[in-house]
């Protein structure tokens, strides 16, 4: 490798961005578990954008 | 029909209600399609100089080689982000039932935004180039996109972070998903990349180029769908359970996609499996996208006759599954062979960028636009006439492209074929290719004109 050749540090980086991204995703997962979003009040948050309708929704 | 409110509705706040200053959505919004317009115009004389090569040919700011990465660039930040970033501006805070976090802040971001793409058009048009696909700009716009973009992502994130309600809508988790995502993939891309060498080089670009689309457009844009499909038809998500299993299969799959567009190439070939296994995998999250739509609009689809937000939502969400399944089916390596490098590539880029995302994104802004300013639309037969020109000069632009794409590919695969000869082989494809650019321009220019004129002028009553 030549000196002025930062190949590897640069892609083990990129690496290092994909590990860090699998872990963010993997603790955020878990704790959308814990935070019931898979739980039986999972489907409440879809009804959230309608509070402040104007016009009446129709049944669904 | 949702977007044609008469004045007394947009001008009724319910008592109570959280009233929005939207300066920022507002400024994005108009900046990004006027983008959208300008930009507009150099798409169609690049499809022209296909037909035409020595057209404009003697003025080398106006080279192929120039206006083409100042189409792709113009295309997908100064119009595609900067919209998706307007209509998250807006979507947020209503989801979260709060006031933006800081519009001062979001005005600047804005300014500097403007500030970027003004800066990317100069630049490229003089011909400072990296040289590197989606990647082109110099590293000093490089940075100051990543100062707009913790901007943007400090907004979003401090507004969420007020939320009214505790659970988050999926909207929510696929824009800060999004932020994450961007942050990484944008650095890998424009700053990784400029000290590698050789086909790690080439491999870091790529993954760049594809999770551009992926981690970036492909999130924004699904959180824009997963708002306005159920706001513009009146009609709560089929399952917010079901959303979630799509967003994590994405986060969890996306990643590691982009090394299959160096098959073939000089990368290792466990690389190249582990890239067709998960380009395969990302039918899982497609299709728990594309179900959970279709299904929010069971025994609703006749509104699609009179919305043309709703028109332009499910023609993305079916081109969607349509660039998401072409593009696991040409990562394997039979099918690779024969697109790869060709035009079958920008066909599928294309019905990605165009025919999905900016879909989407236009039927936000025609959904929005009239709400921010308070006026109805100016004209609701132009916006039909839109989805029309947008949807027919797409269709001959993605289907030509594929079937010319197969065709080039055929005779490169041929060694009995003198590459000048499929050069000029494929001259009637471009044809076909520059006459349905010119379909969808006009469609750009009616929307242009739409949107700019509800929210400029001055006009009363909606004049359809």
């Amino acid at each position: 490798m030549a000196p002025t050749d930062y190949t590897y540090p640069s892609v083990y980086f990129a690496y290092l961005f994909f590990a860090l991204m699998f872990f963010l995703a993997v603790y955020f997962f878990f704790k959308s578990r814990r935070d019931g979003y898979w739980g039986e009040k999972g489907e409440e948050a879809k009804y959230q954008m309608f509070d402040e309708d104007e016009t009446p929704r129709s049944t669904p | 029909m949702q977007p044609q409110f008469s004045k007394a509705e947009v001008a009724t706040t319910p008592e109570g209600a959280l009233v929005h200053d939207d300066s920022t959505a507002k400024w994005f919004l108009v900046s990004s399609v006027a983008y959208f317009f300008i930009v507009g115009i150099i798409a169609v004389i690049i499809a022209a100089k296909f037909v035409w090569p020595d057209l404009m040919g003697t003025m080398s700011w106006l080279t192929y080689g120039r206006l083409r990465p100042l189409h792709v660039n113009g295309m997908l930040f100064g119009w595609l982000l900067a919209a998706d970033m307007g209509l998250a501006y807006y979507v947020i805070p209503r989801l979260c039932g709060v006031k933006l976090w800081s519009e001062k802040l979001g005005l600047a971001t804005a300014i500097l935004w403007n500030v970027i793409i003004l800066g990317a058009v100069v630049t490229l048009l003089a011909g400072q180039n990296q040289g590197w696909e989606y990647a082109e700009l110099p590293w000093y716009l490089d940075v100051l996109v990543v100062a707009a973009w913790i901007m943007f992502g400090l907004n979003v994130l401090m507004t969420v972070a007020s939320r009214k309600h505790q659970a988050m809508y999926v909207t929510i988790w696929y824009t800060m998903g999004c932020i994450l995502w961007t942050a990484f993939v944008y650095l890998t891309g424009n700053f990784a990349t400029l000290v590698t060498t050789g086909t790690n080089q080439a491999n870091l670009n790529w993954m760049y180029v594809h999770n551009a689309v992926g981690l970036i457009f492909t999130p924004i844009g699904l959180a824009i769908a997963y708002y306005f499909i159920p706001r513009a038809s009146n009609t709560p998500l089929h399952s917010h359970k079901l959303s979630m299993v799509g967003f994590w299969s994405l986060a969890f799959v996306y990643v590691w996609t982009g090394a299959h567009h160096m098959l073939h190439g000089p990368i290792s070939q466990w690389l190249q499996t582990i890239a067709i296994a998960f380009s395969l995998m990302l039918l899982i999250p497609v299709w728990a996208v594309v179900y959970n739509l279709f299904a929010t609009m069971k025994g609703q689809w006749h509104q699609l006759r009179e919305s043309v937000p709703l028109k332009f939502l499910m023609s993305g969400v079916v081109f969607y599954l349509l660039t998401c399944f072409q593009g696991p089916m040409h990562s394997l390596r039979t099918v690779n062979a024969i697109v790869s490098k060709t035009d079958w590539i920008p066909g599928h880029a294309h019905m990605a960028v165009l025919g999905c995302f900016s879909f989407f994104a236009i039927a936000g802004t025609y959904f929005t636009v009239p709400k921010l300013w308070g006026k109805p639309l100016h004209s609701q037969s132009l916006a039909n006439w839109s989805y029309w020109m947008l949807m027919i000069g797409g269709l001959g632009f993605f289907t030509t492209l594929w079937l010319g794409g197969f065709w080039q590919g055929w005779q490169w695969n041929n060694w009995s074929i003198p590459f000048i000869d499929t050069v000029i082989a494929l001259r009637p494809i471009w044809i076909v290719r520059f006459v349905s650019g010119i379909l969808m321009f006009i469609g750009i220019v009616m929307f242009a004109y739409n949107i700019l004129a509800t929210a400029l002028g001055d006009q009363q009553e909606a004049a359809v």
